[in-house]
């Protein structure tokens, strides 16, 4: 029996050196870095890079006119030449001309030129197509289906310039020509509603720093530097596995473990133990995403019976919201949940916008004596005294909705739901499945709610804001003021940074004054990555972006 | 004509599942449709446009009755087309059968260790019947039981992969290998699934484990079983052809349902590993409000539950003769 067992253990042992084998053959080069994603990309595609992931794999993999960074000084974007040379504004800034370069091929070969350029602008806008850009070339000459006409809009002067018009009186930037180019040569050969699901839209012919080599579907995304590019450097990072794990605890163990190089969103009180181990650089993300509370301003019965503007006998008051805004520690939340990775909120106008936020704006501070000031004045009283306010015989009571699966908004709104008892507020929270919630929110079904916001670089309000609620839907709170309306108006005319950077103030100034929803606070996305990765820049447009300068 | 009773019970069961699949999917095609949410909610984005949403509602049918949709679906499903995933952008069967043959072969290797090693456990605690071993066996398969798989699988990553570094945390394979040589592949494979299946067999182990040792236990007192041992008959002989062959019927009854649930996805395994199989596809699918890839991978389970509950009574009819008998009648 002793020699059995003893046979087992030597075999096991055997096994184990012949894995451990296994492992050191498979190790990767030190010019591969392999990034945690926490879900599988649907597509290789620009048309179609609706994820995080998916537009930062595929603006490696594909070049656009221009390219953006960051420029932490001034807090804005900084526009760089890429596919373009150069490029030239016309005086009015009704049309632009781009100078291309002529050294770029793609993947097969094929020299990339202008053609490619117009069919992308074509193709992106193209409703049959449903790429994640359709509806937003509101610059320049559409179709009644916001299709650009082609016509209208290009004039190619040579092999290498192309002049491209805007639509009258709009206000066009940069911004609106950072898009992935993509091949006409693949995608002109394929009915345009079957790009969506056609084999090149997973296979792609590429033009970027980076060309597509496998993907092992809900493991990983494999790409390679591309040595024909003018983007390649030699000594740069030469392969990214982008590495999926779904599971936080196994992204961090794989972390610790040197199997992944870069992990994003990590958890605050994950931060000390990475620290300790001194191999990784933590780095965070700012600015991009906020919590808030957010209260239905209208009387939502009405809106649903008859559209009809009515504001709602809790939330409808500015004075309420503002009590409301009051009555939350969220000093405490930022430095016992977030444990600093992070800071509080006073409007969706990020601090990372330097000369737009107006820097004389304190945060409202946790004050449940004033809280209760400003509800008496509105005529909330306990005049029954049973611990409860009412106003016209209505008891304050309403349900707080949020989703089941987020511990830090679990939290708050625990926190939150005990401190309105002391001002003699009933608060019952309902947790429910993440799709729920937003079918709530998008339905204007919920009466308070508590969820995030990802703010769009470059700034941009008038989506969630604007008071037209047919033409905006994601005003969720159903937020209605006309001065705001004319403010975000005037910023879509021809005016300068400056004057624009005075309006946001305004608006900023409107929005902390009213309290559309009670902006709590801004969460750091906490990074960490392997110091053997040299040249990484962490800014708001991301961890990934522009990583072929990497080292 | 026995046989030929016995192909037309075995055409009515056939009907009958038929029957059943048809109605689960009816069930289902409705209630995901009438839950809250719907999957163009993930085109609601400041960086897009509000008519994008439309457009996507309309290429997906959601702008049309339910009815109209059951109907265009119930054409489509007769020809064998369940339409194309919302997520992946392929064909429903085509993401199905990608991650099939995984699941397939993992939940046959952790449903072999299970059963096999759950008998061989339960004949060596027998064997030492009401000493120590058996003692420590029996208690020791019950807080087996009693360990959530998520909470085992961070154990054994933590002890085999973070502290002693000899197995991978997650995957199937190693990422970004060049290597092609099969031997080297196939231990690489095995190499990544051990811990795994480590974890997937050790859920179901100990309940075989059970059931086996109670089989044992209630076939040594049955009179069949003095009668043999009275007419000198070997030991060996008693378990091998009497014992352990009349404590399998019930147990691959029970085996039949398991492997079905075991092909439908081991989804706390998955995730926590990272494997590709038909759990994270399914659970993906029904948070994404996938509607056709939710109706696939329900079909698919389905058809493999009632595949393994038929050679579960195959085996059962194989092993105990009377049993056709019963079914004929």
């Amino acid at each position: 029996m002793s020699i059995t067992r003893r046979n087992i253990f030597i075999y096991f042992l055997l096994l184990s050196s012949v894995f451990i084998g296994c492992k050191k053959e498979s190790s990767l080069s030190n010019a591969t870095v392999v990034v945690a994603i926490p879900s599988d990309i649907e597509r290789i595609n620009p048309l179609f890079a609706f994820s995080i992931n998916e537009a930062n794999i595929n603006e490696l993999l594909f070049l656009s006119l221009v390219k953006h960074s960051w420029d932490e000084k001034a807090g804005d974007l900084k526009t760089e030449p890429m596919l373009a040379n150069s490029w030239e504004w016309n005086t009015d800034s009704s049309s632009i001309t781009f100078d291309l370069r002529s050294d770029v091929k793609w993947s097969d070969d094929v020299p990339l030129t202008i053609d490619d350029v117009i069919f992308s602008f074509d193709v992106y806008s193209d409703p049959v197509v449903e790429s994640y850009l359709y509806g937003t070339f509101l610059c320049f000459n559409t179709d009644k289906d916001n299709h650009i006409i082609a016509e209208k809009t290009f004039e190619k002067l040579s092999e290498t310039k192309l002049k491209i018009f805007f639509a009258p009186g709009s206000s066009p930037s940069l911004f609106n020509l950072d898009f992935p180019i993509v091949p006409k040569h693949i995608f002109d050969k394929i009915p345009r509603k079957d790009i969506a699901t056609a084999k090149e839209s997973f296979t792609p012919v590429t033009s970027g720093p980076f060309m597509f080599e496998k993907w092992e579907r809900n493991q990983a995304i494999i790409i390679k530097e591309n040595p024909k590019s003018f983007l390649h450097k030699d000594g740069n990072v030469g392969r990214i596995i982008f590495k999926v794990i779904p599971d936080y605890n196994s992204r961090l163990t794989q972390l610790k473990n040197n199997e992944v190089d870069i992990a994003e969103y990590l958890k605050p009180e994950d931060v000390d133990e990475l620290k300790k181990s001194n191999s990784f650089v933590i780095a965070s993300l700012k600015g991009r995403e906020y919590d808030y509370l957010g209260w239905n301003n209208l009387d939502k019965e009405k809106h649903k019976k008859n559209k009809s503007i009515v504001p709602n006998k809790f939330f409808g008051s500015a004075k309420v919201r503002q009590a409301l805004s009051m009555a939350l520690n969220r000093n405490e939340i930022v430095s016992s949940y977030l444990r600093g990775y992070g800071e509080l909120a006073n409007s969706p106008i990020s601090p990372i916008f330097k000369n737009a936020v107006d820097e004389k704006l304190q945060p409202y501070a946790f004050d449940l004596a004033k809280a209760k000031i400003l509800l008496a004045e509105e005529g909330w009283g306990d005049k029954d005294n049973n611990g409860i306010l009412e106003k016209n015989g209505e008891e304050f009571k309403f349900t707080l909705t949020i989703s089941s699966n987020n511990p830090r908004r679990i939290f708050a709104a625990t926190l939150f739901k005990n401190t309105l008892k002391q001002l003699g507020v009933e608060m019952k929270i309902e947790q429910v499945e993440l799709g729920m919630l937003i079918d709530r929110i998008n339905n204007k079904n919920a009466d308070a709610w508590m969820a995030s916001w990802i703010i769009p670089i470059p700034l941009d309000l008038k989506f969630s804001w604007y008071s037209n609620l047919a033409t905006t839907p994601m005003n969720f709170p159903s937020y209605q003021n006309k001065e705001l309306d004319a403010l975000l108006d005037k910023l879509e005319t021809k005016i300068s940074k400056q004057q624009k950077n005075e309006i946001y103030k305004k608006i900023e100034s409107i929005l902390y004054g009213d309290q559309p929803v009670t902006f709590l606070y801004w969460i750091d996305n906490i990074v960490a990555y392997n110091k053997k990765i040299k040249n990484i820049e962490v800014t708001p447009l991301g961890t990934i972006h522009h990583c072929w300068l990497w080292r | 004509m026995k046989r030929s009773l016995l192909a037309l019970s075995f055409i009515k069961r056939g009907v009958s599942s038929v029957l059943i699949l048809f109605l689960t999917v009816s069930f289902l095609f409705v209630l995901v449709r009438i839950a809250p949410g719907d999957p163009a909610q993930k085109y609601l984005s400041p960086n897009l446009s509000p008519q994008l949403i439309e457009k996507v509602k309309s290429s997906f049918q959601l702008d049309k009755p339910i009815a109209e949709q059951y109907i265009s679906f119930v054409k489509n499903a007769f020809t064998g087309d369940f339409g194309v995933s919302y997520k992946y952008h392929r064909p429903v069967n085509e993401v199905i059968f990608e991650v099939l043959p995984f699941t397939i072969f993992f939940s046959l290797s952790a449903f072999s260790i299970q059963f096999l090693g759950g008998a061989l456990l339960a004949l060596w605690a027998f064997h030492h019947h009401r000493k120590l071993l058996d003692r420590i066996l029996s208690r020791g398969s019950i807080i087996l039981y009693a360990v959530p798989s998520f909470v085992s699988g961070l154990f054994f990553v933590y002890l085999f992969s973070v502290q002693l570094k000899l197995f991978p945390s997650s995957g199937i394979k190693s990422i970004g290998t060049l290597e092609e040589n099969i031997l080297f592949l196939s231990l690489d494979y095995l190499h990544h699934l051990f811990l795994p299946l480590l974890v997937l067999s050790l859920t179901g182990l100990p309940v075989y484990f059970k059931y086996f040792r109670e089989q044992f236990e209630e076939h040594q007192q049955k009179l069949y079983a003095f009668y043999l041992r009275a007419n000198g008959v070997s030991e060996r002989r008693i378990y091998l052809s009497h014992l352990i062959p009349n404590s399998l019927n019930s147990i691959i009854a029970f085996a039949g349902v398991d492997l079905g649930i075991l092909f439908s996805g081991a989804l706390i395994t998955e995730v926590v590993f990272s494997l590709p199989g038909m759990g994270r596809l399914t659970v993906n699918a029904i948070l994404e409000h996938d509607y056709p890839l939710i109706i696939g991978c329900t079909l698919t389970a389905g058809i493999l539950i009632i595949l393994t509950n038929l050679l579960a009574d195959l085996i059962r009819m194989k092993i105990d003769k009377r049993l056709v008998k019963g079914l004929i009648n």
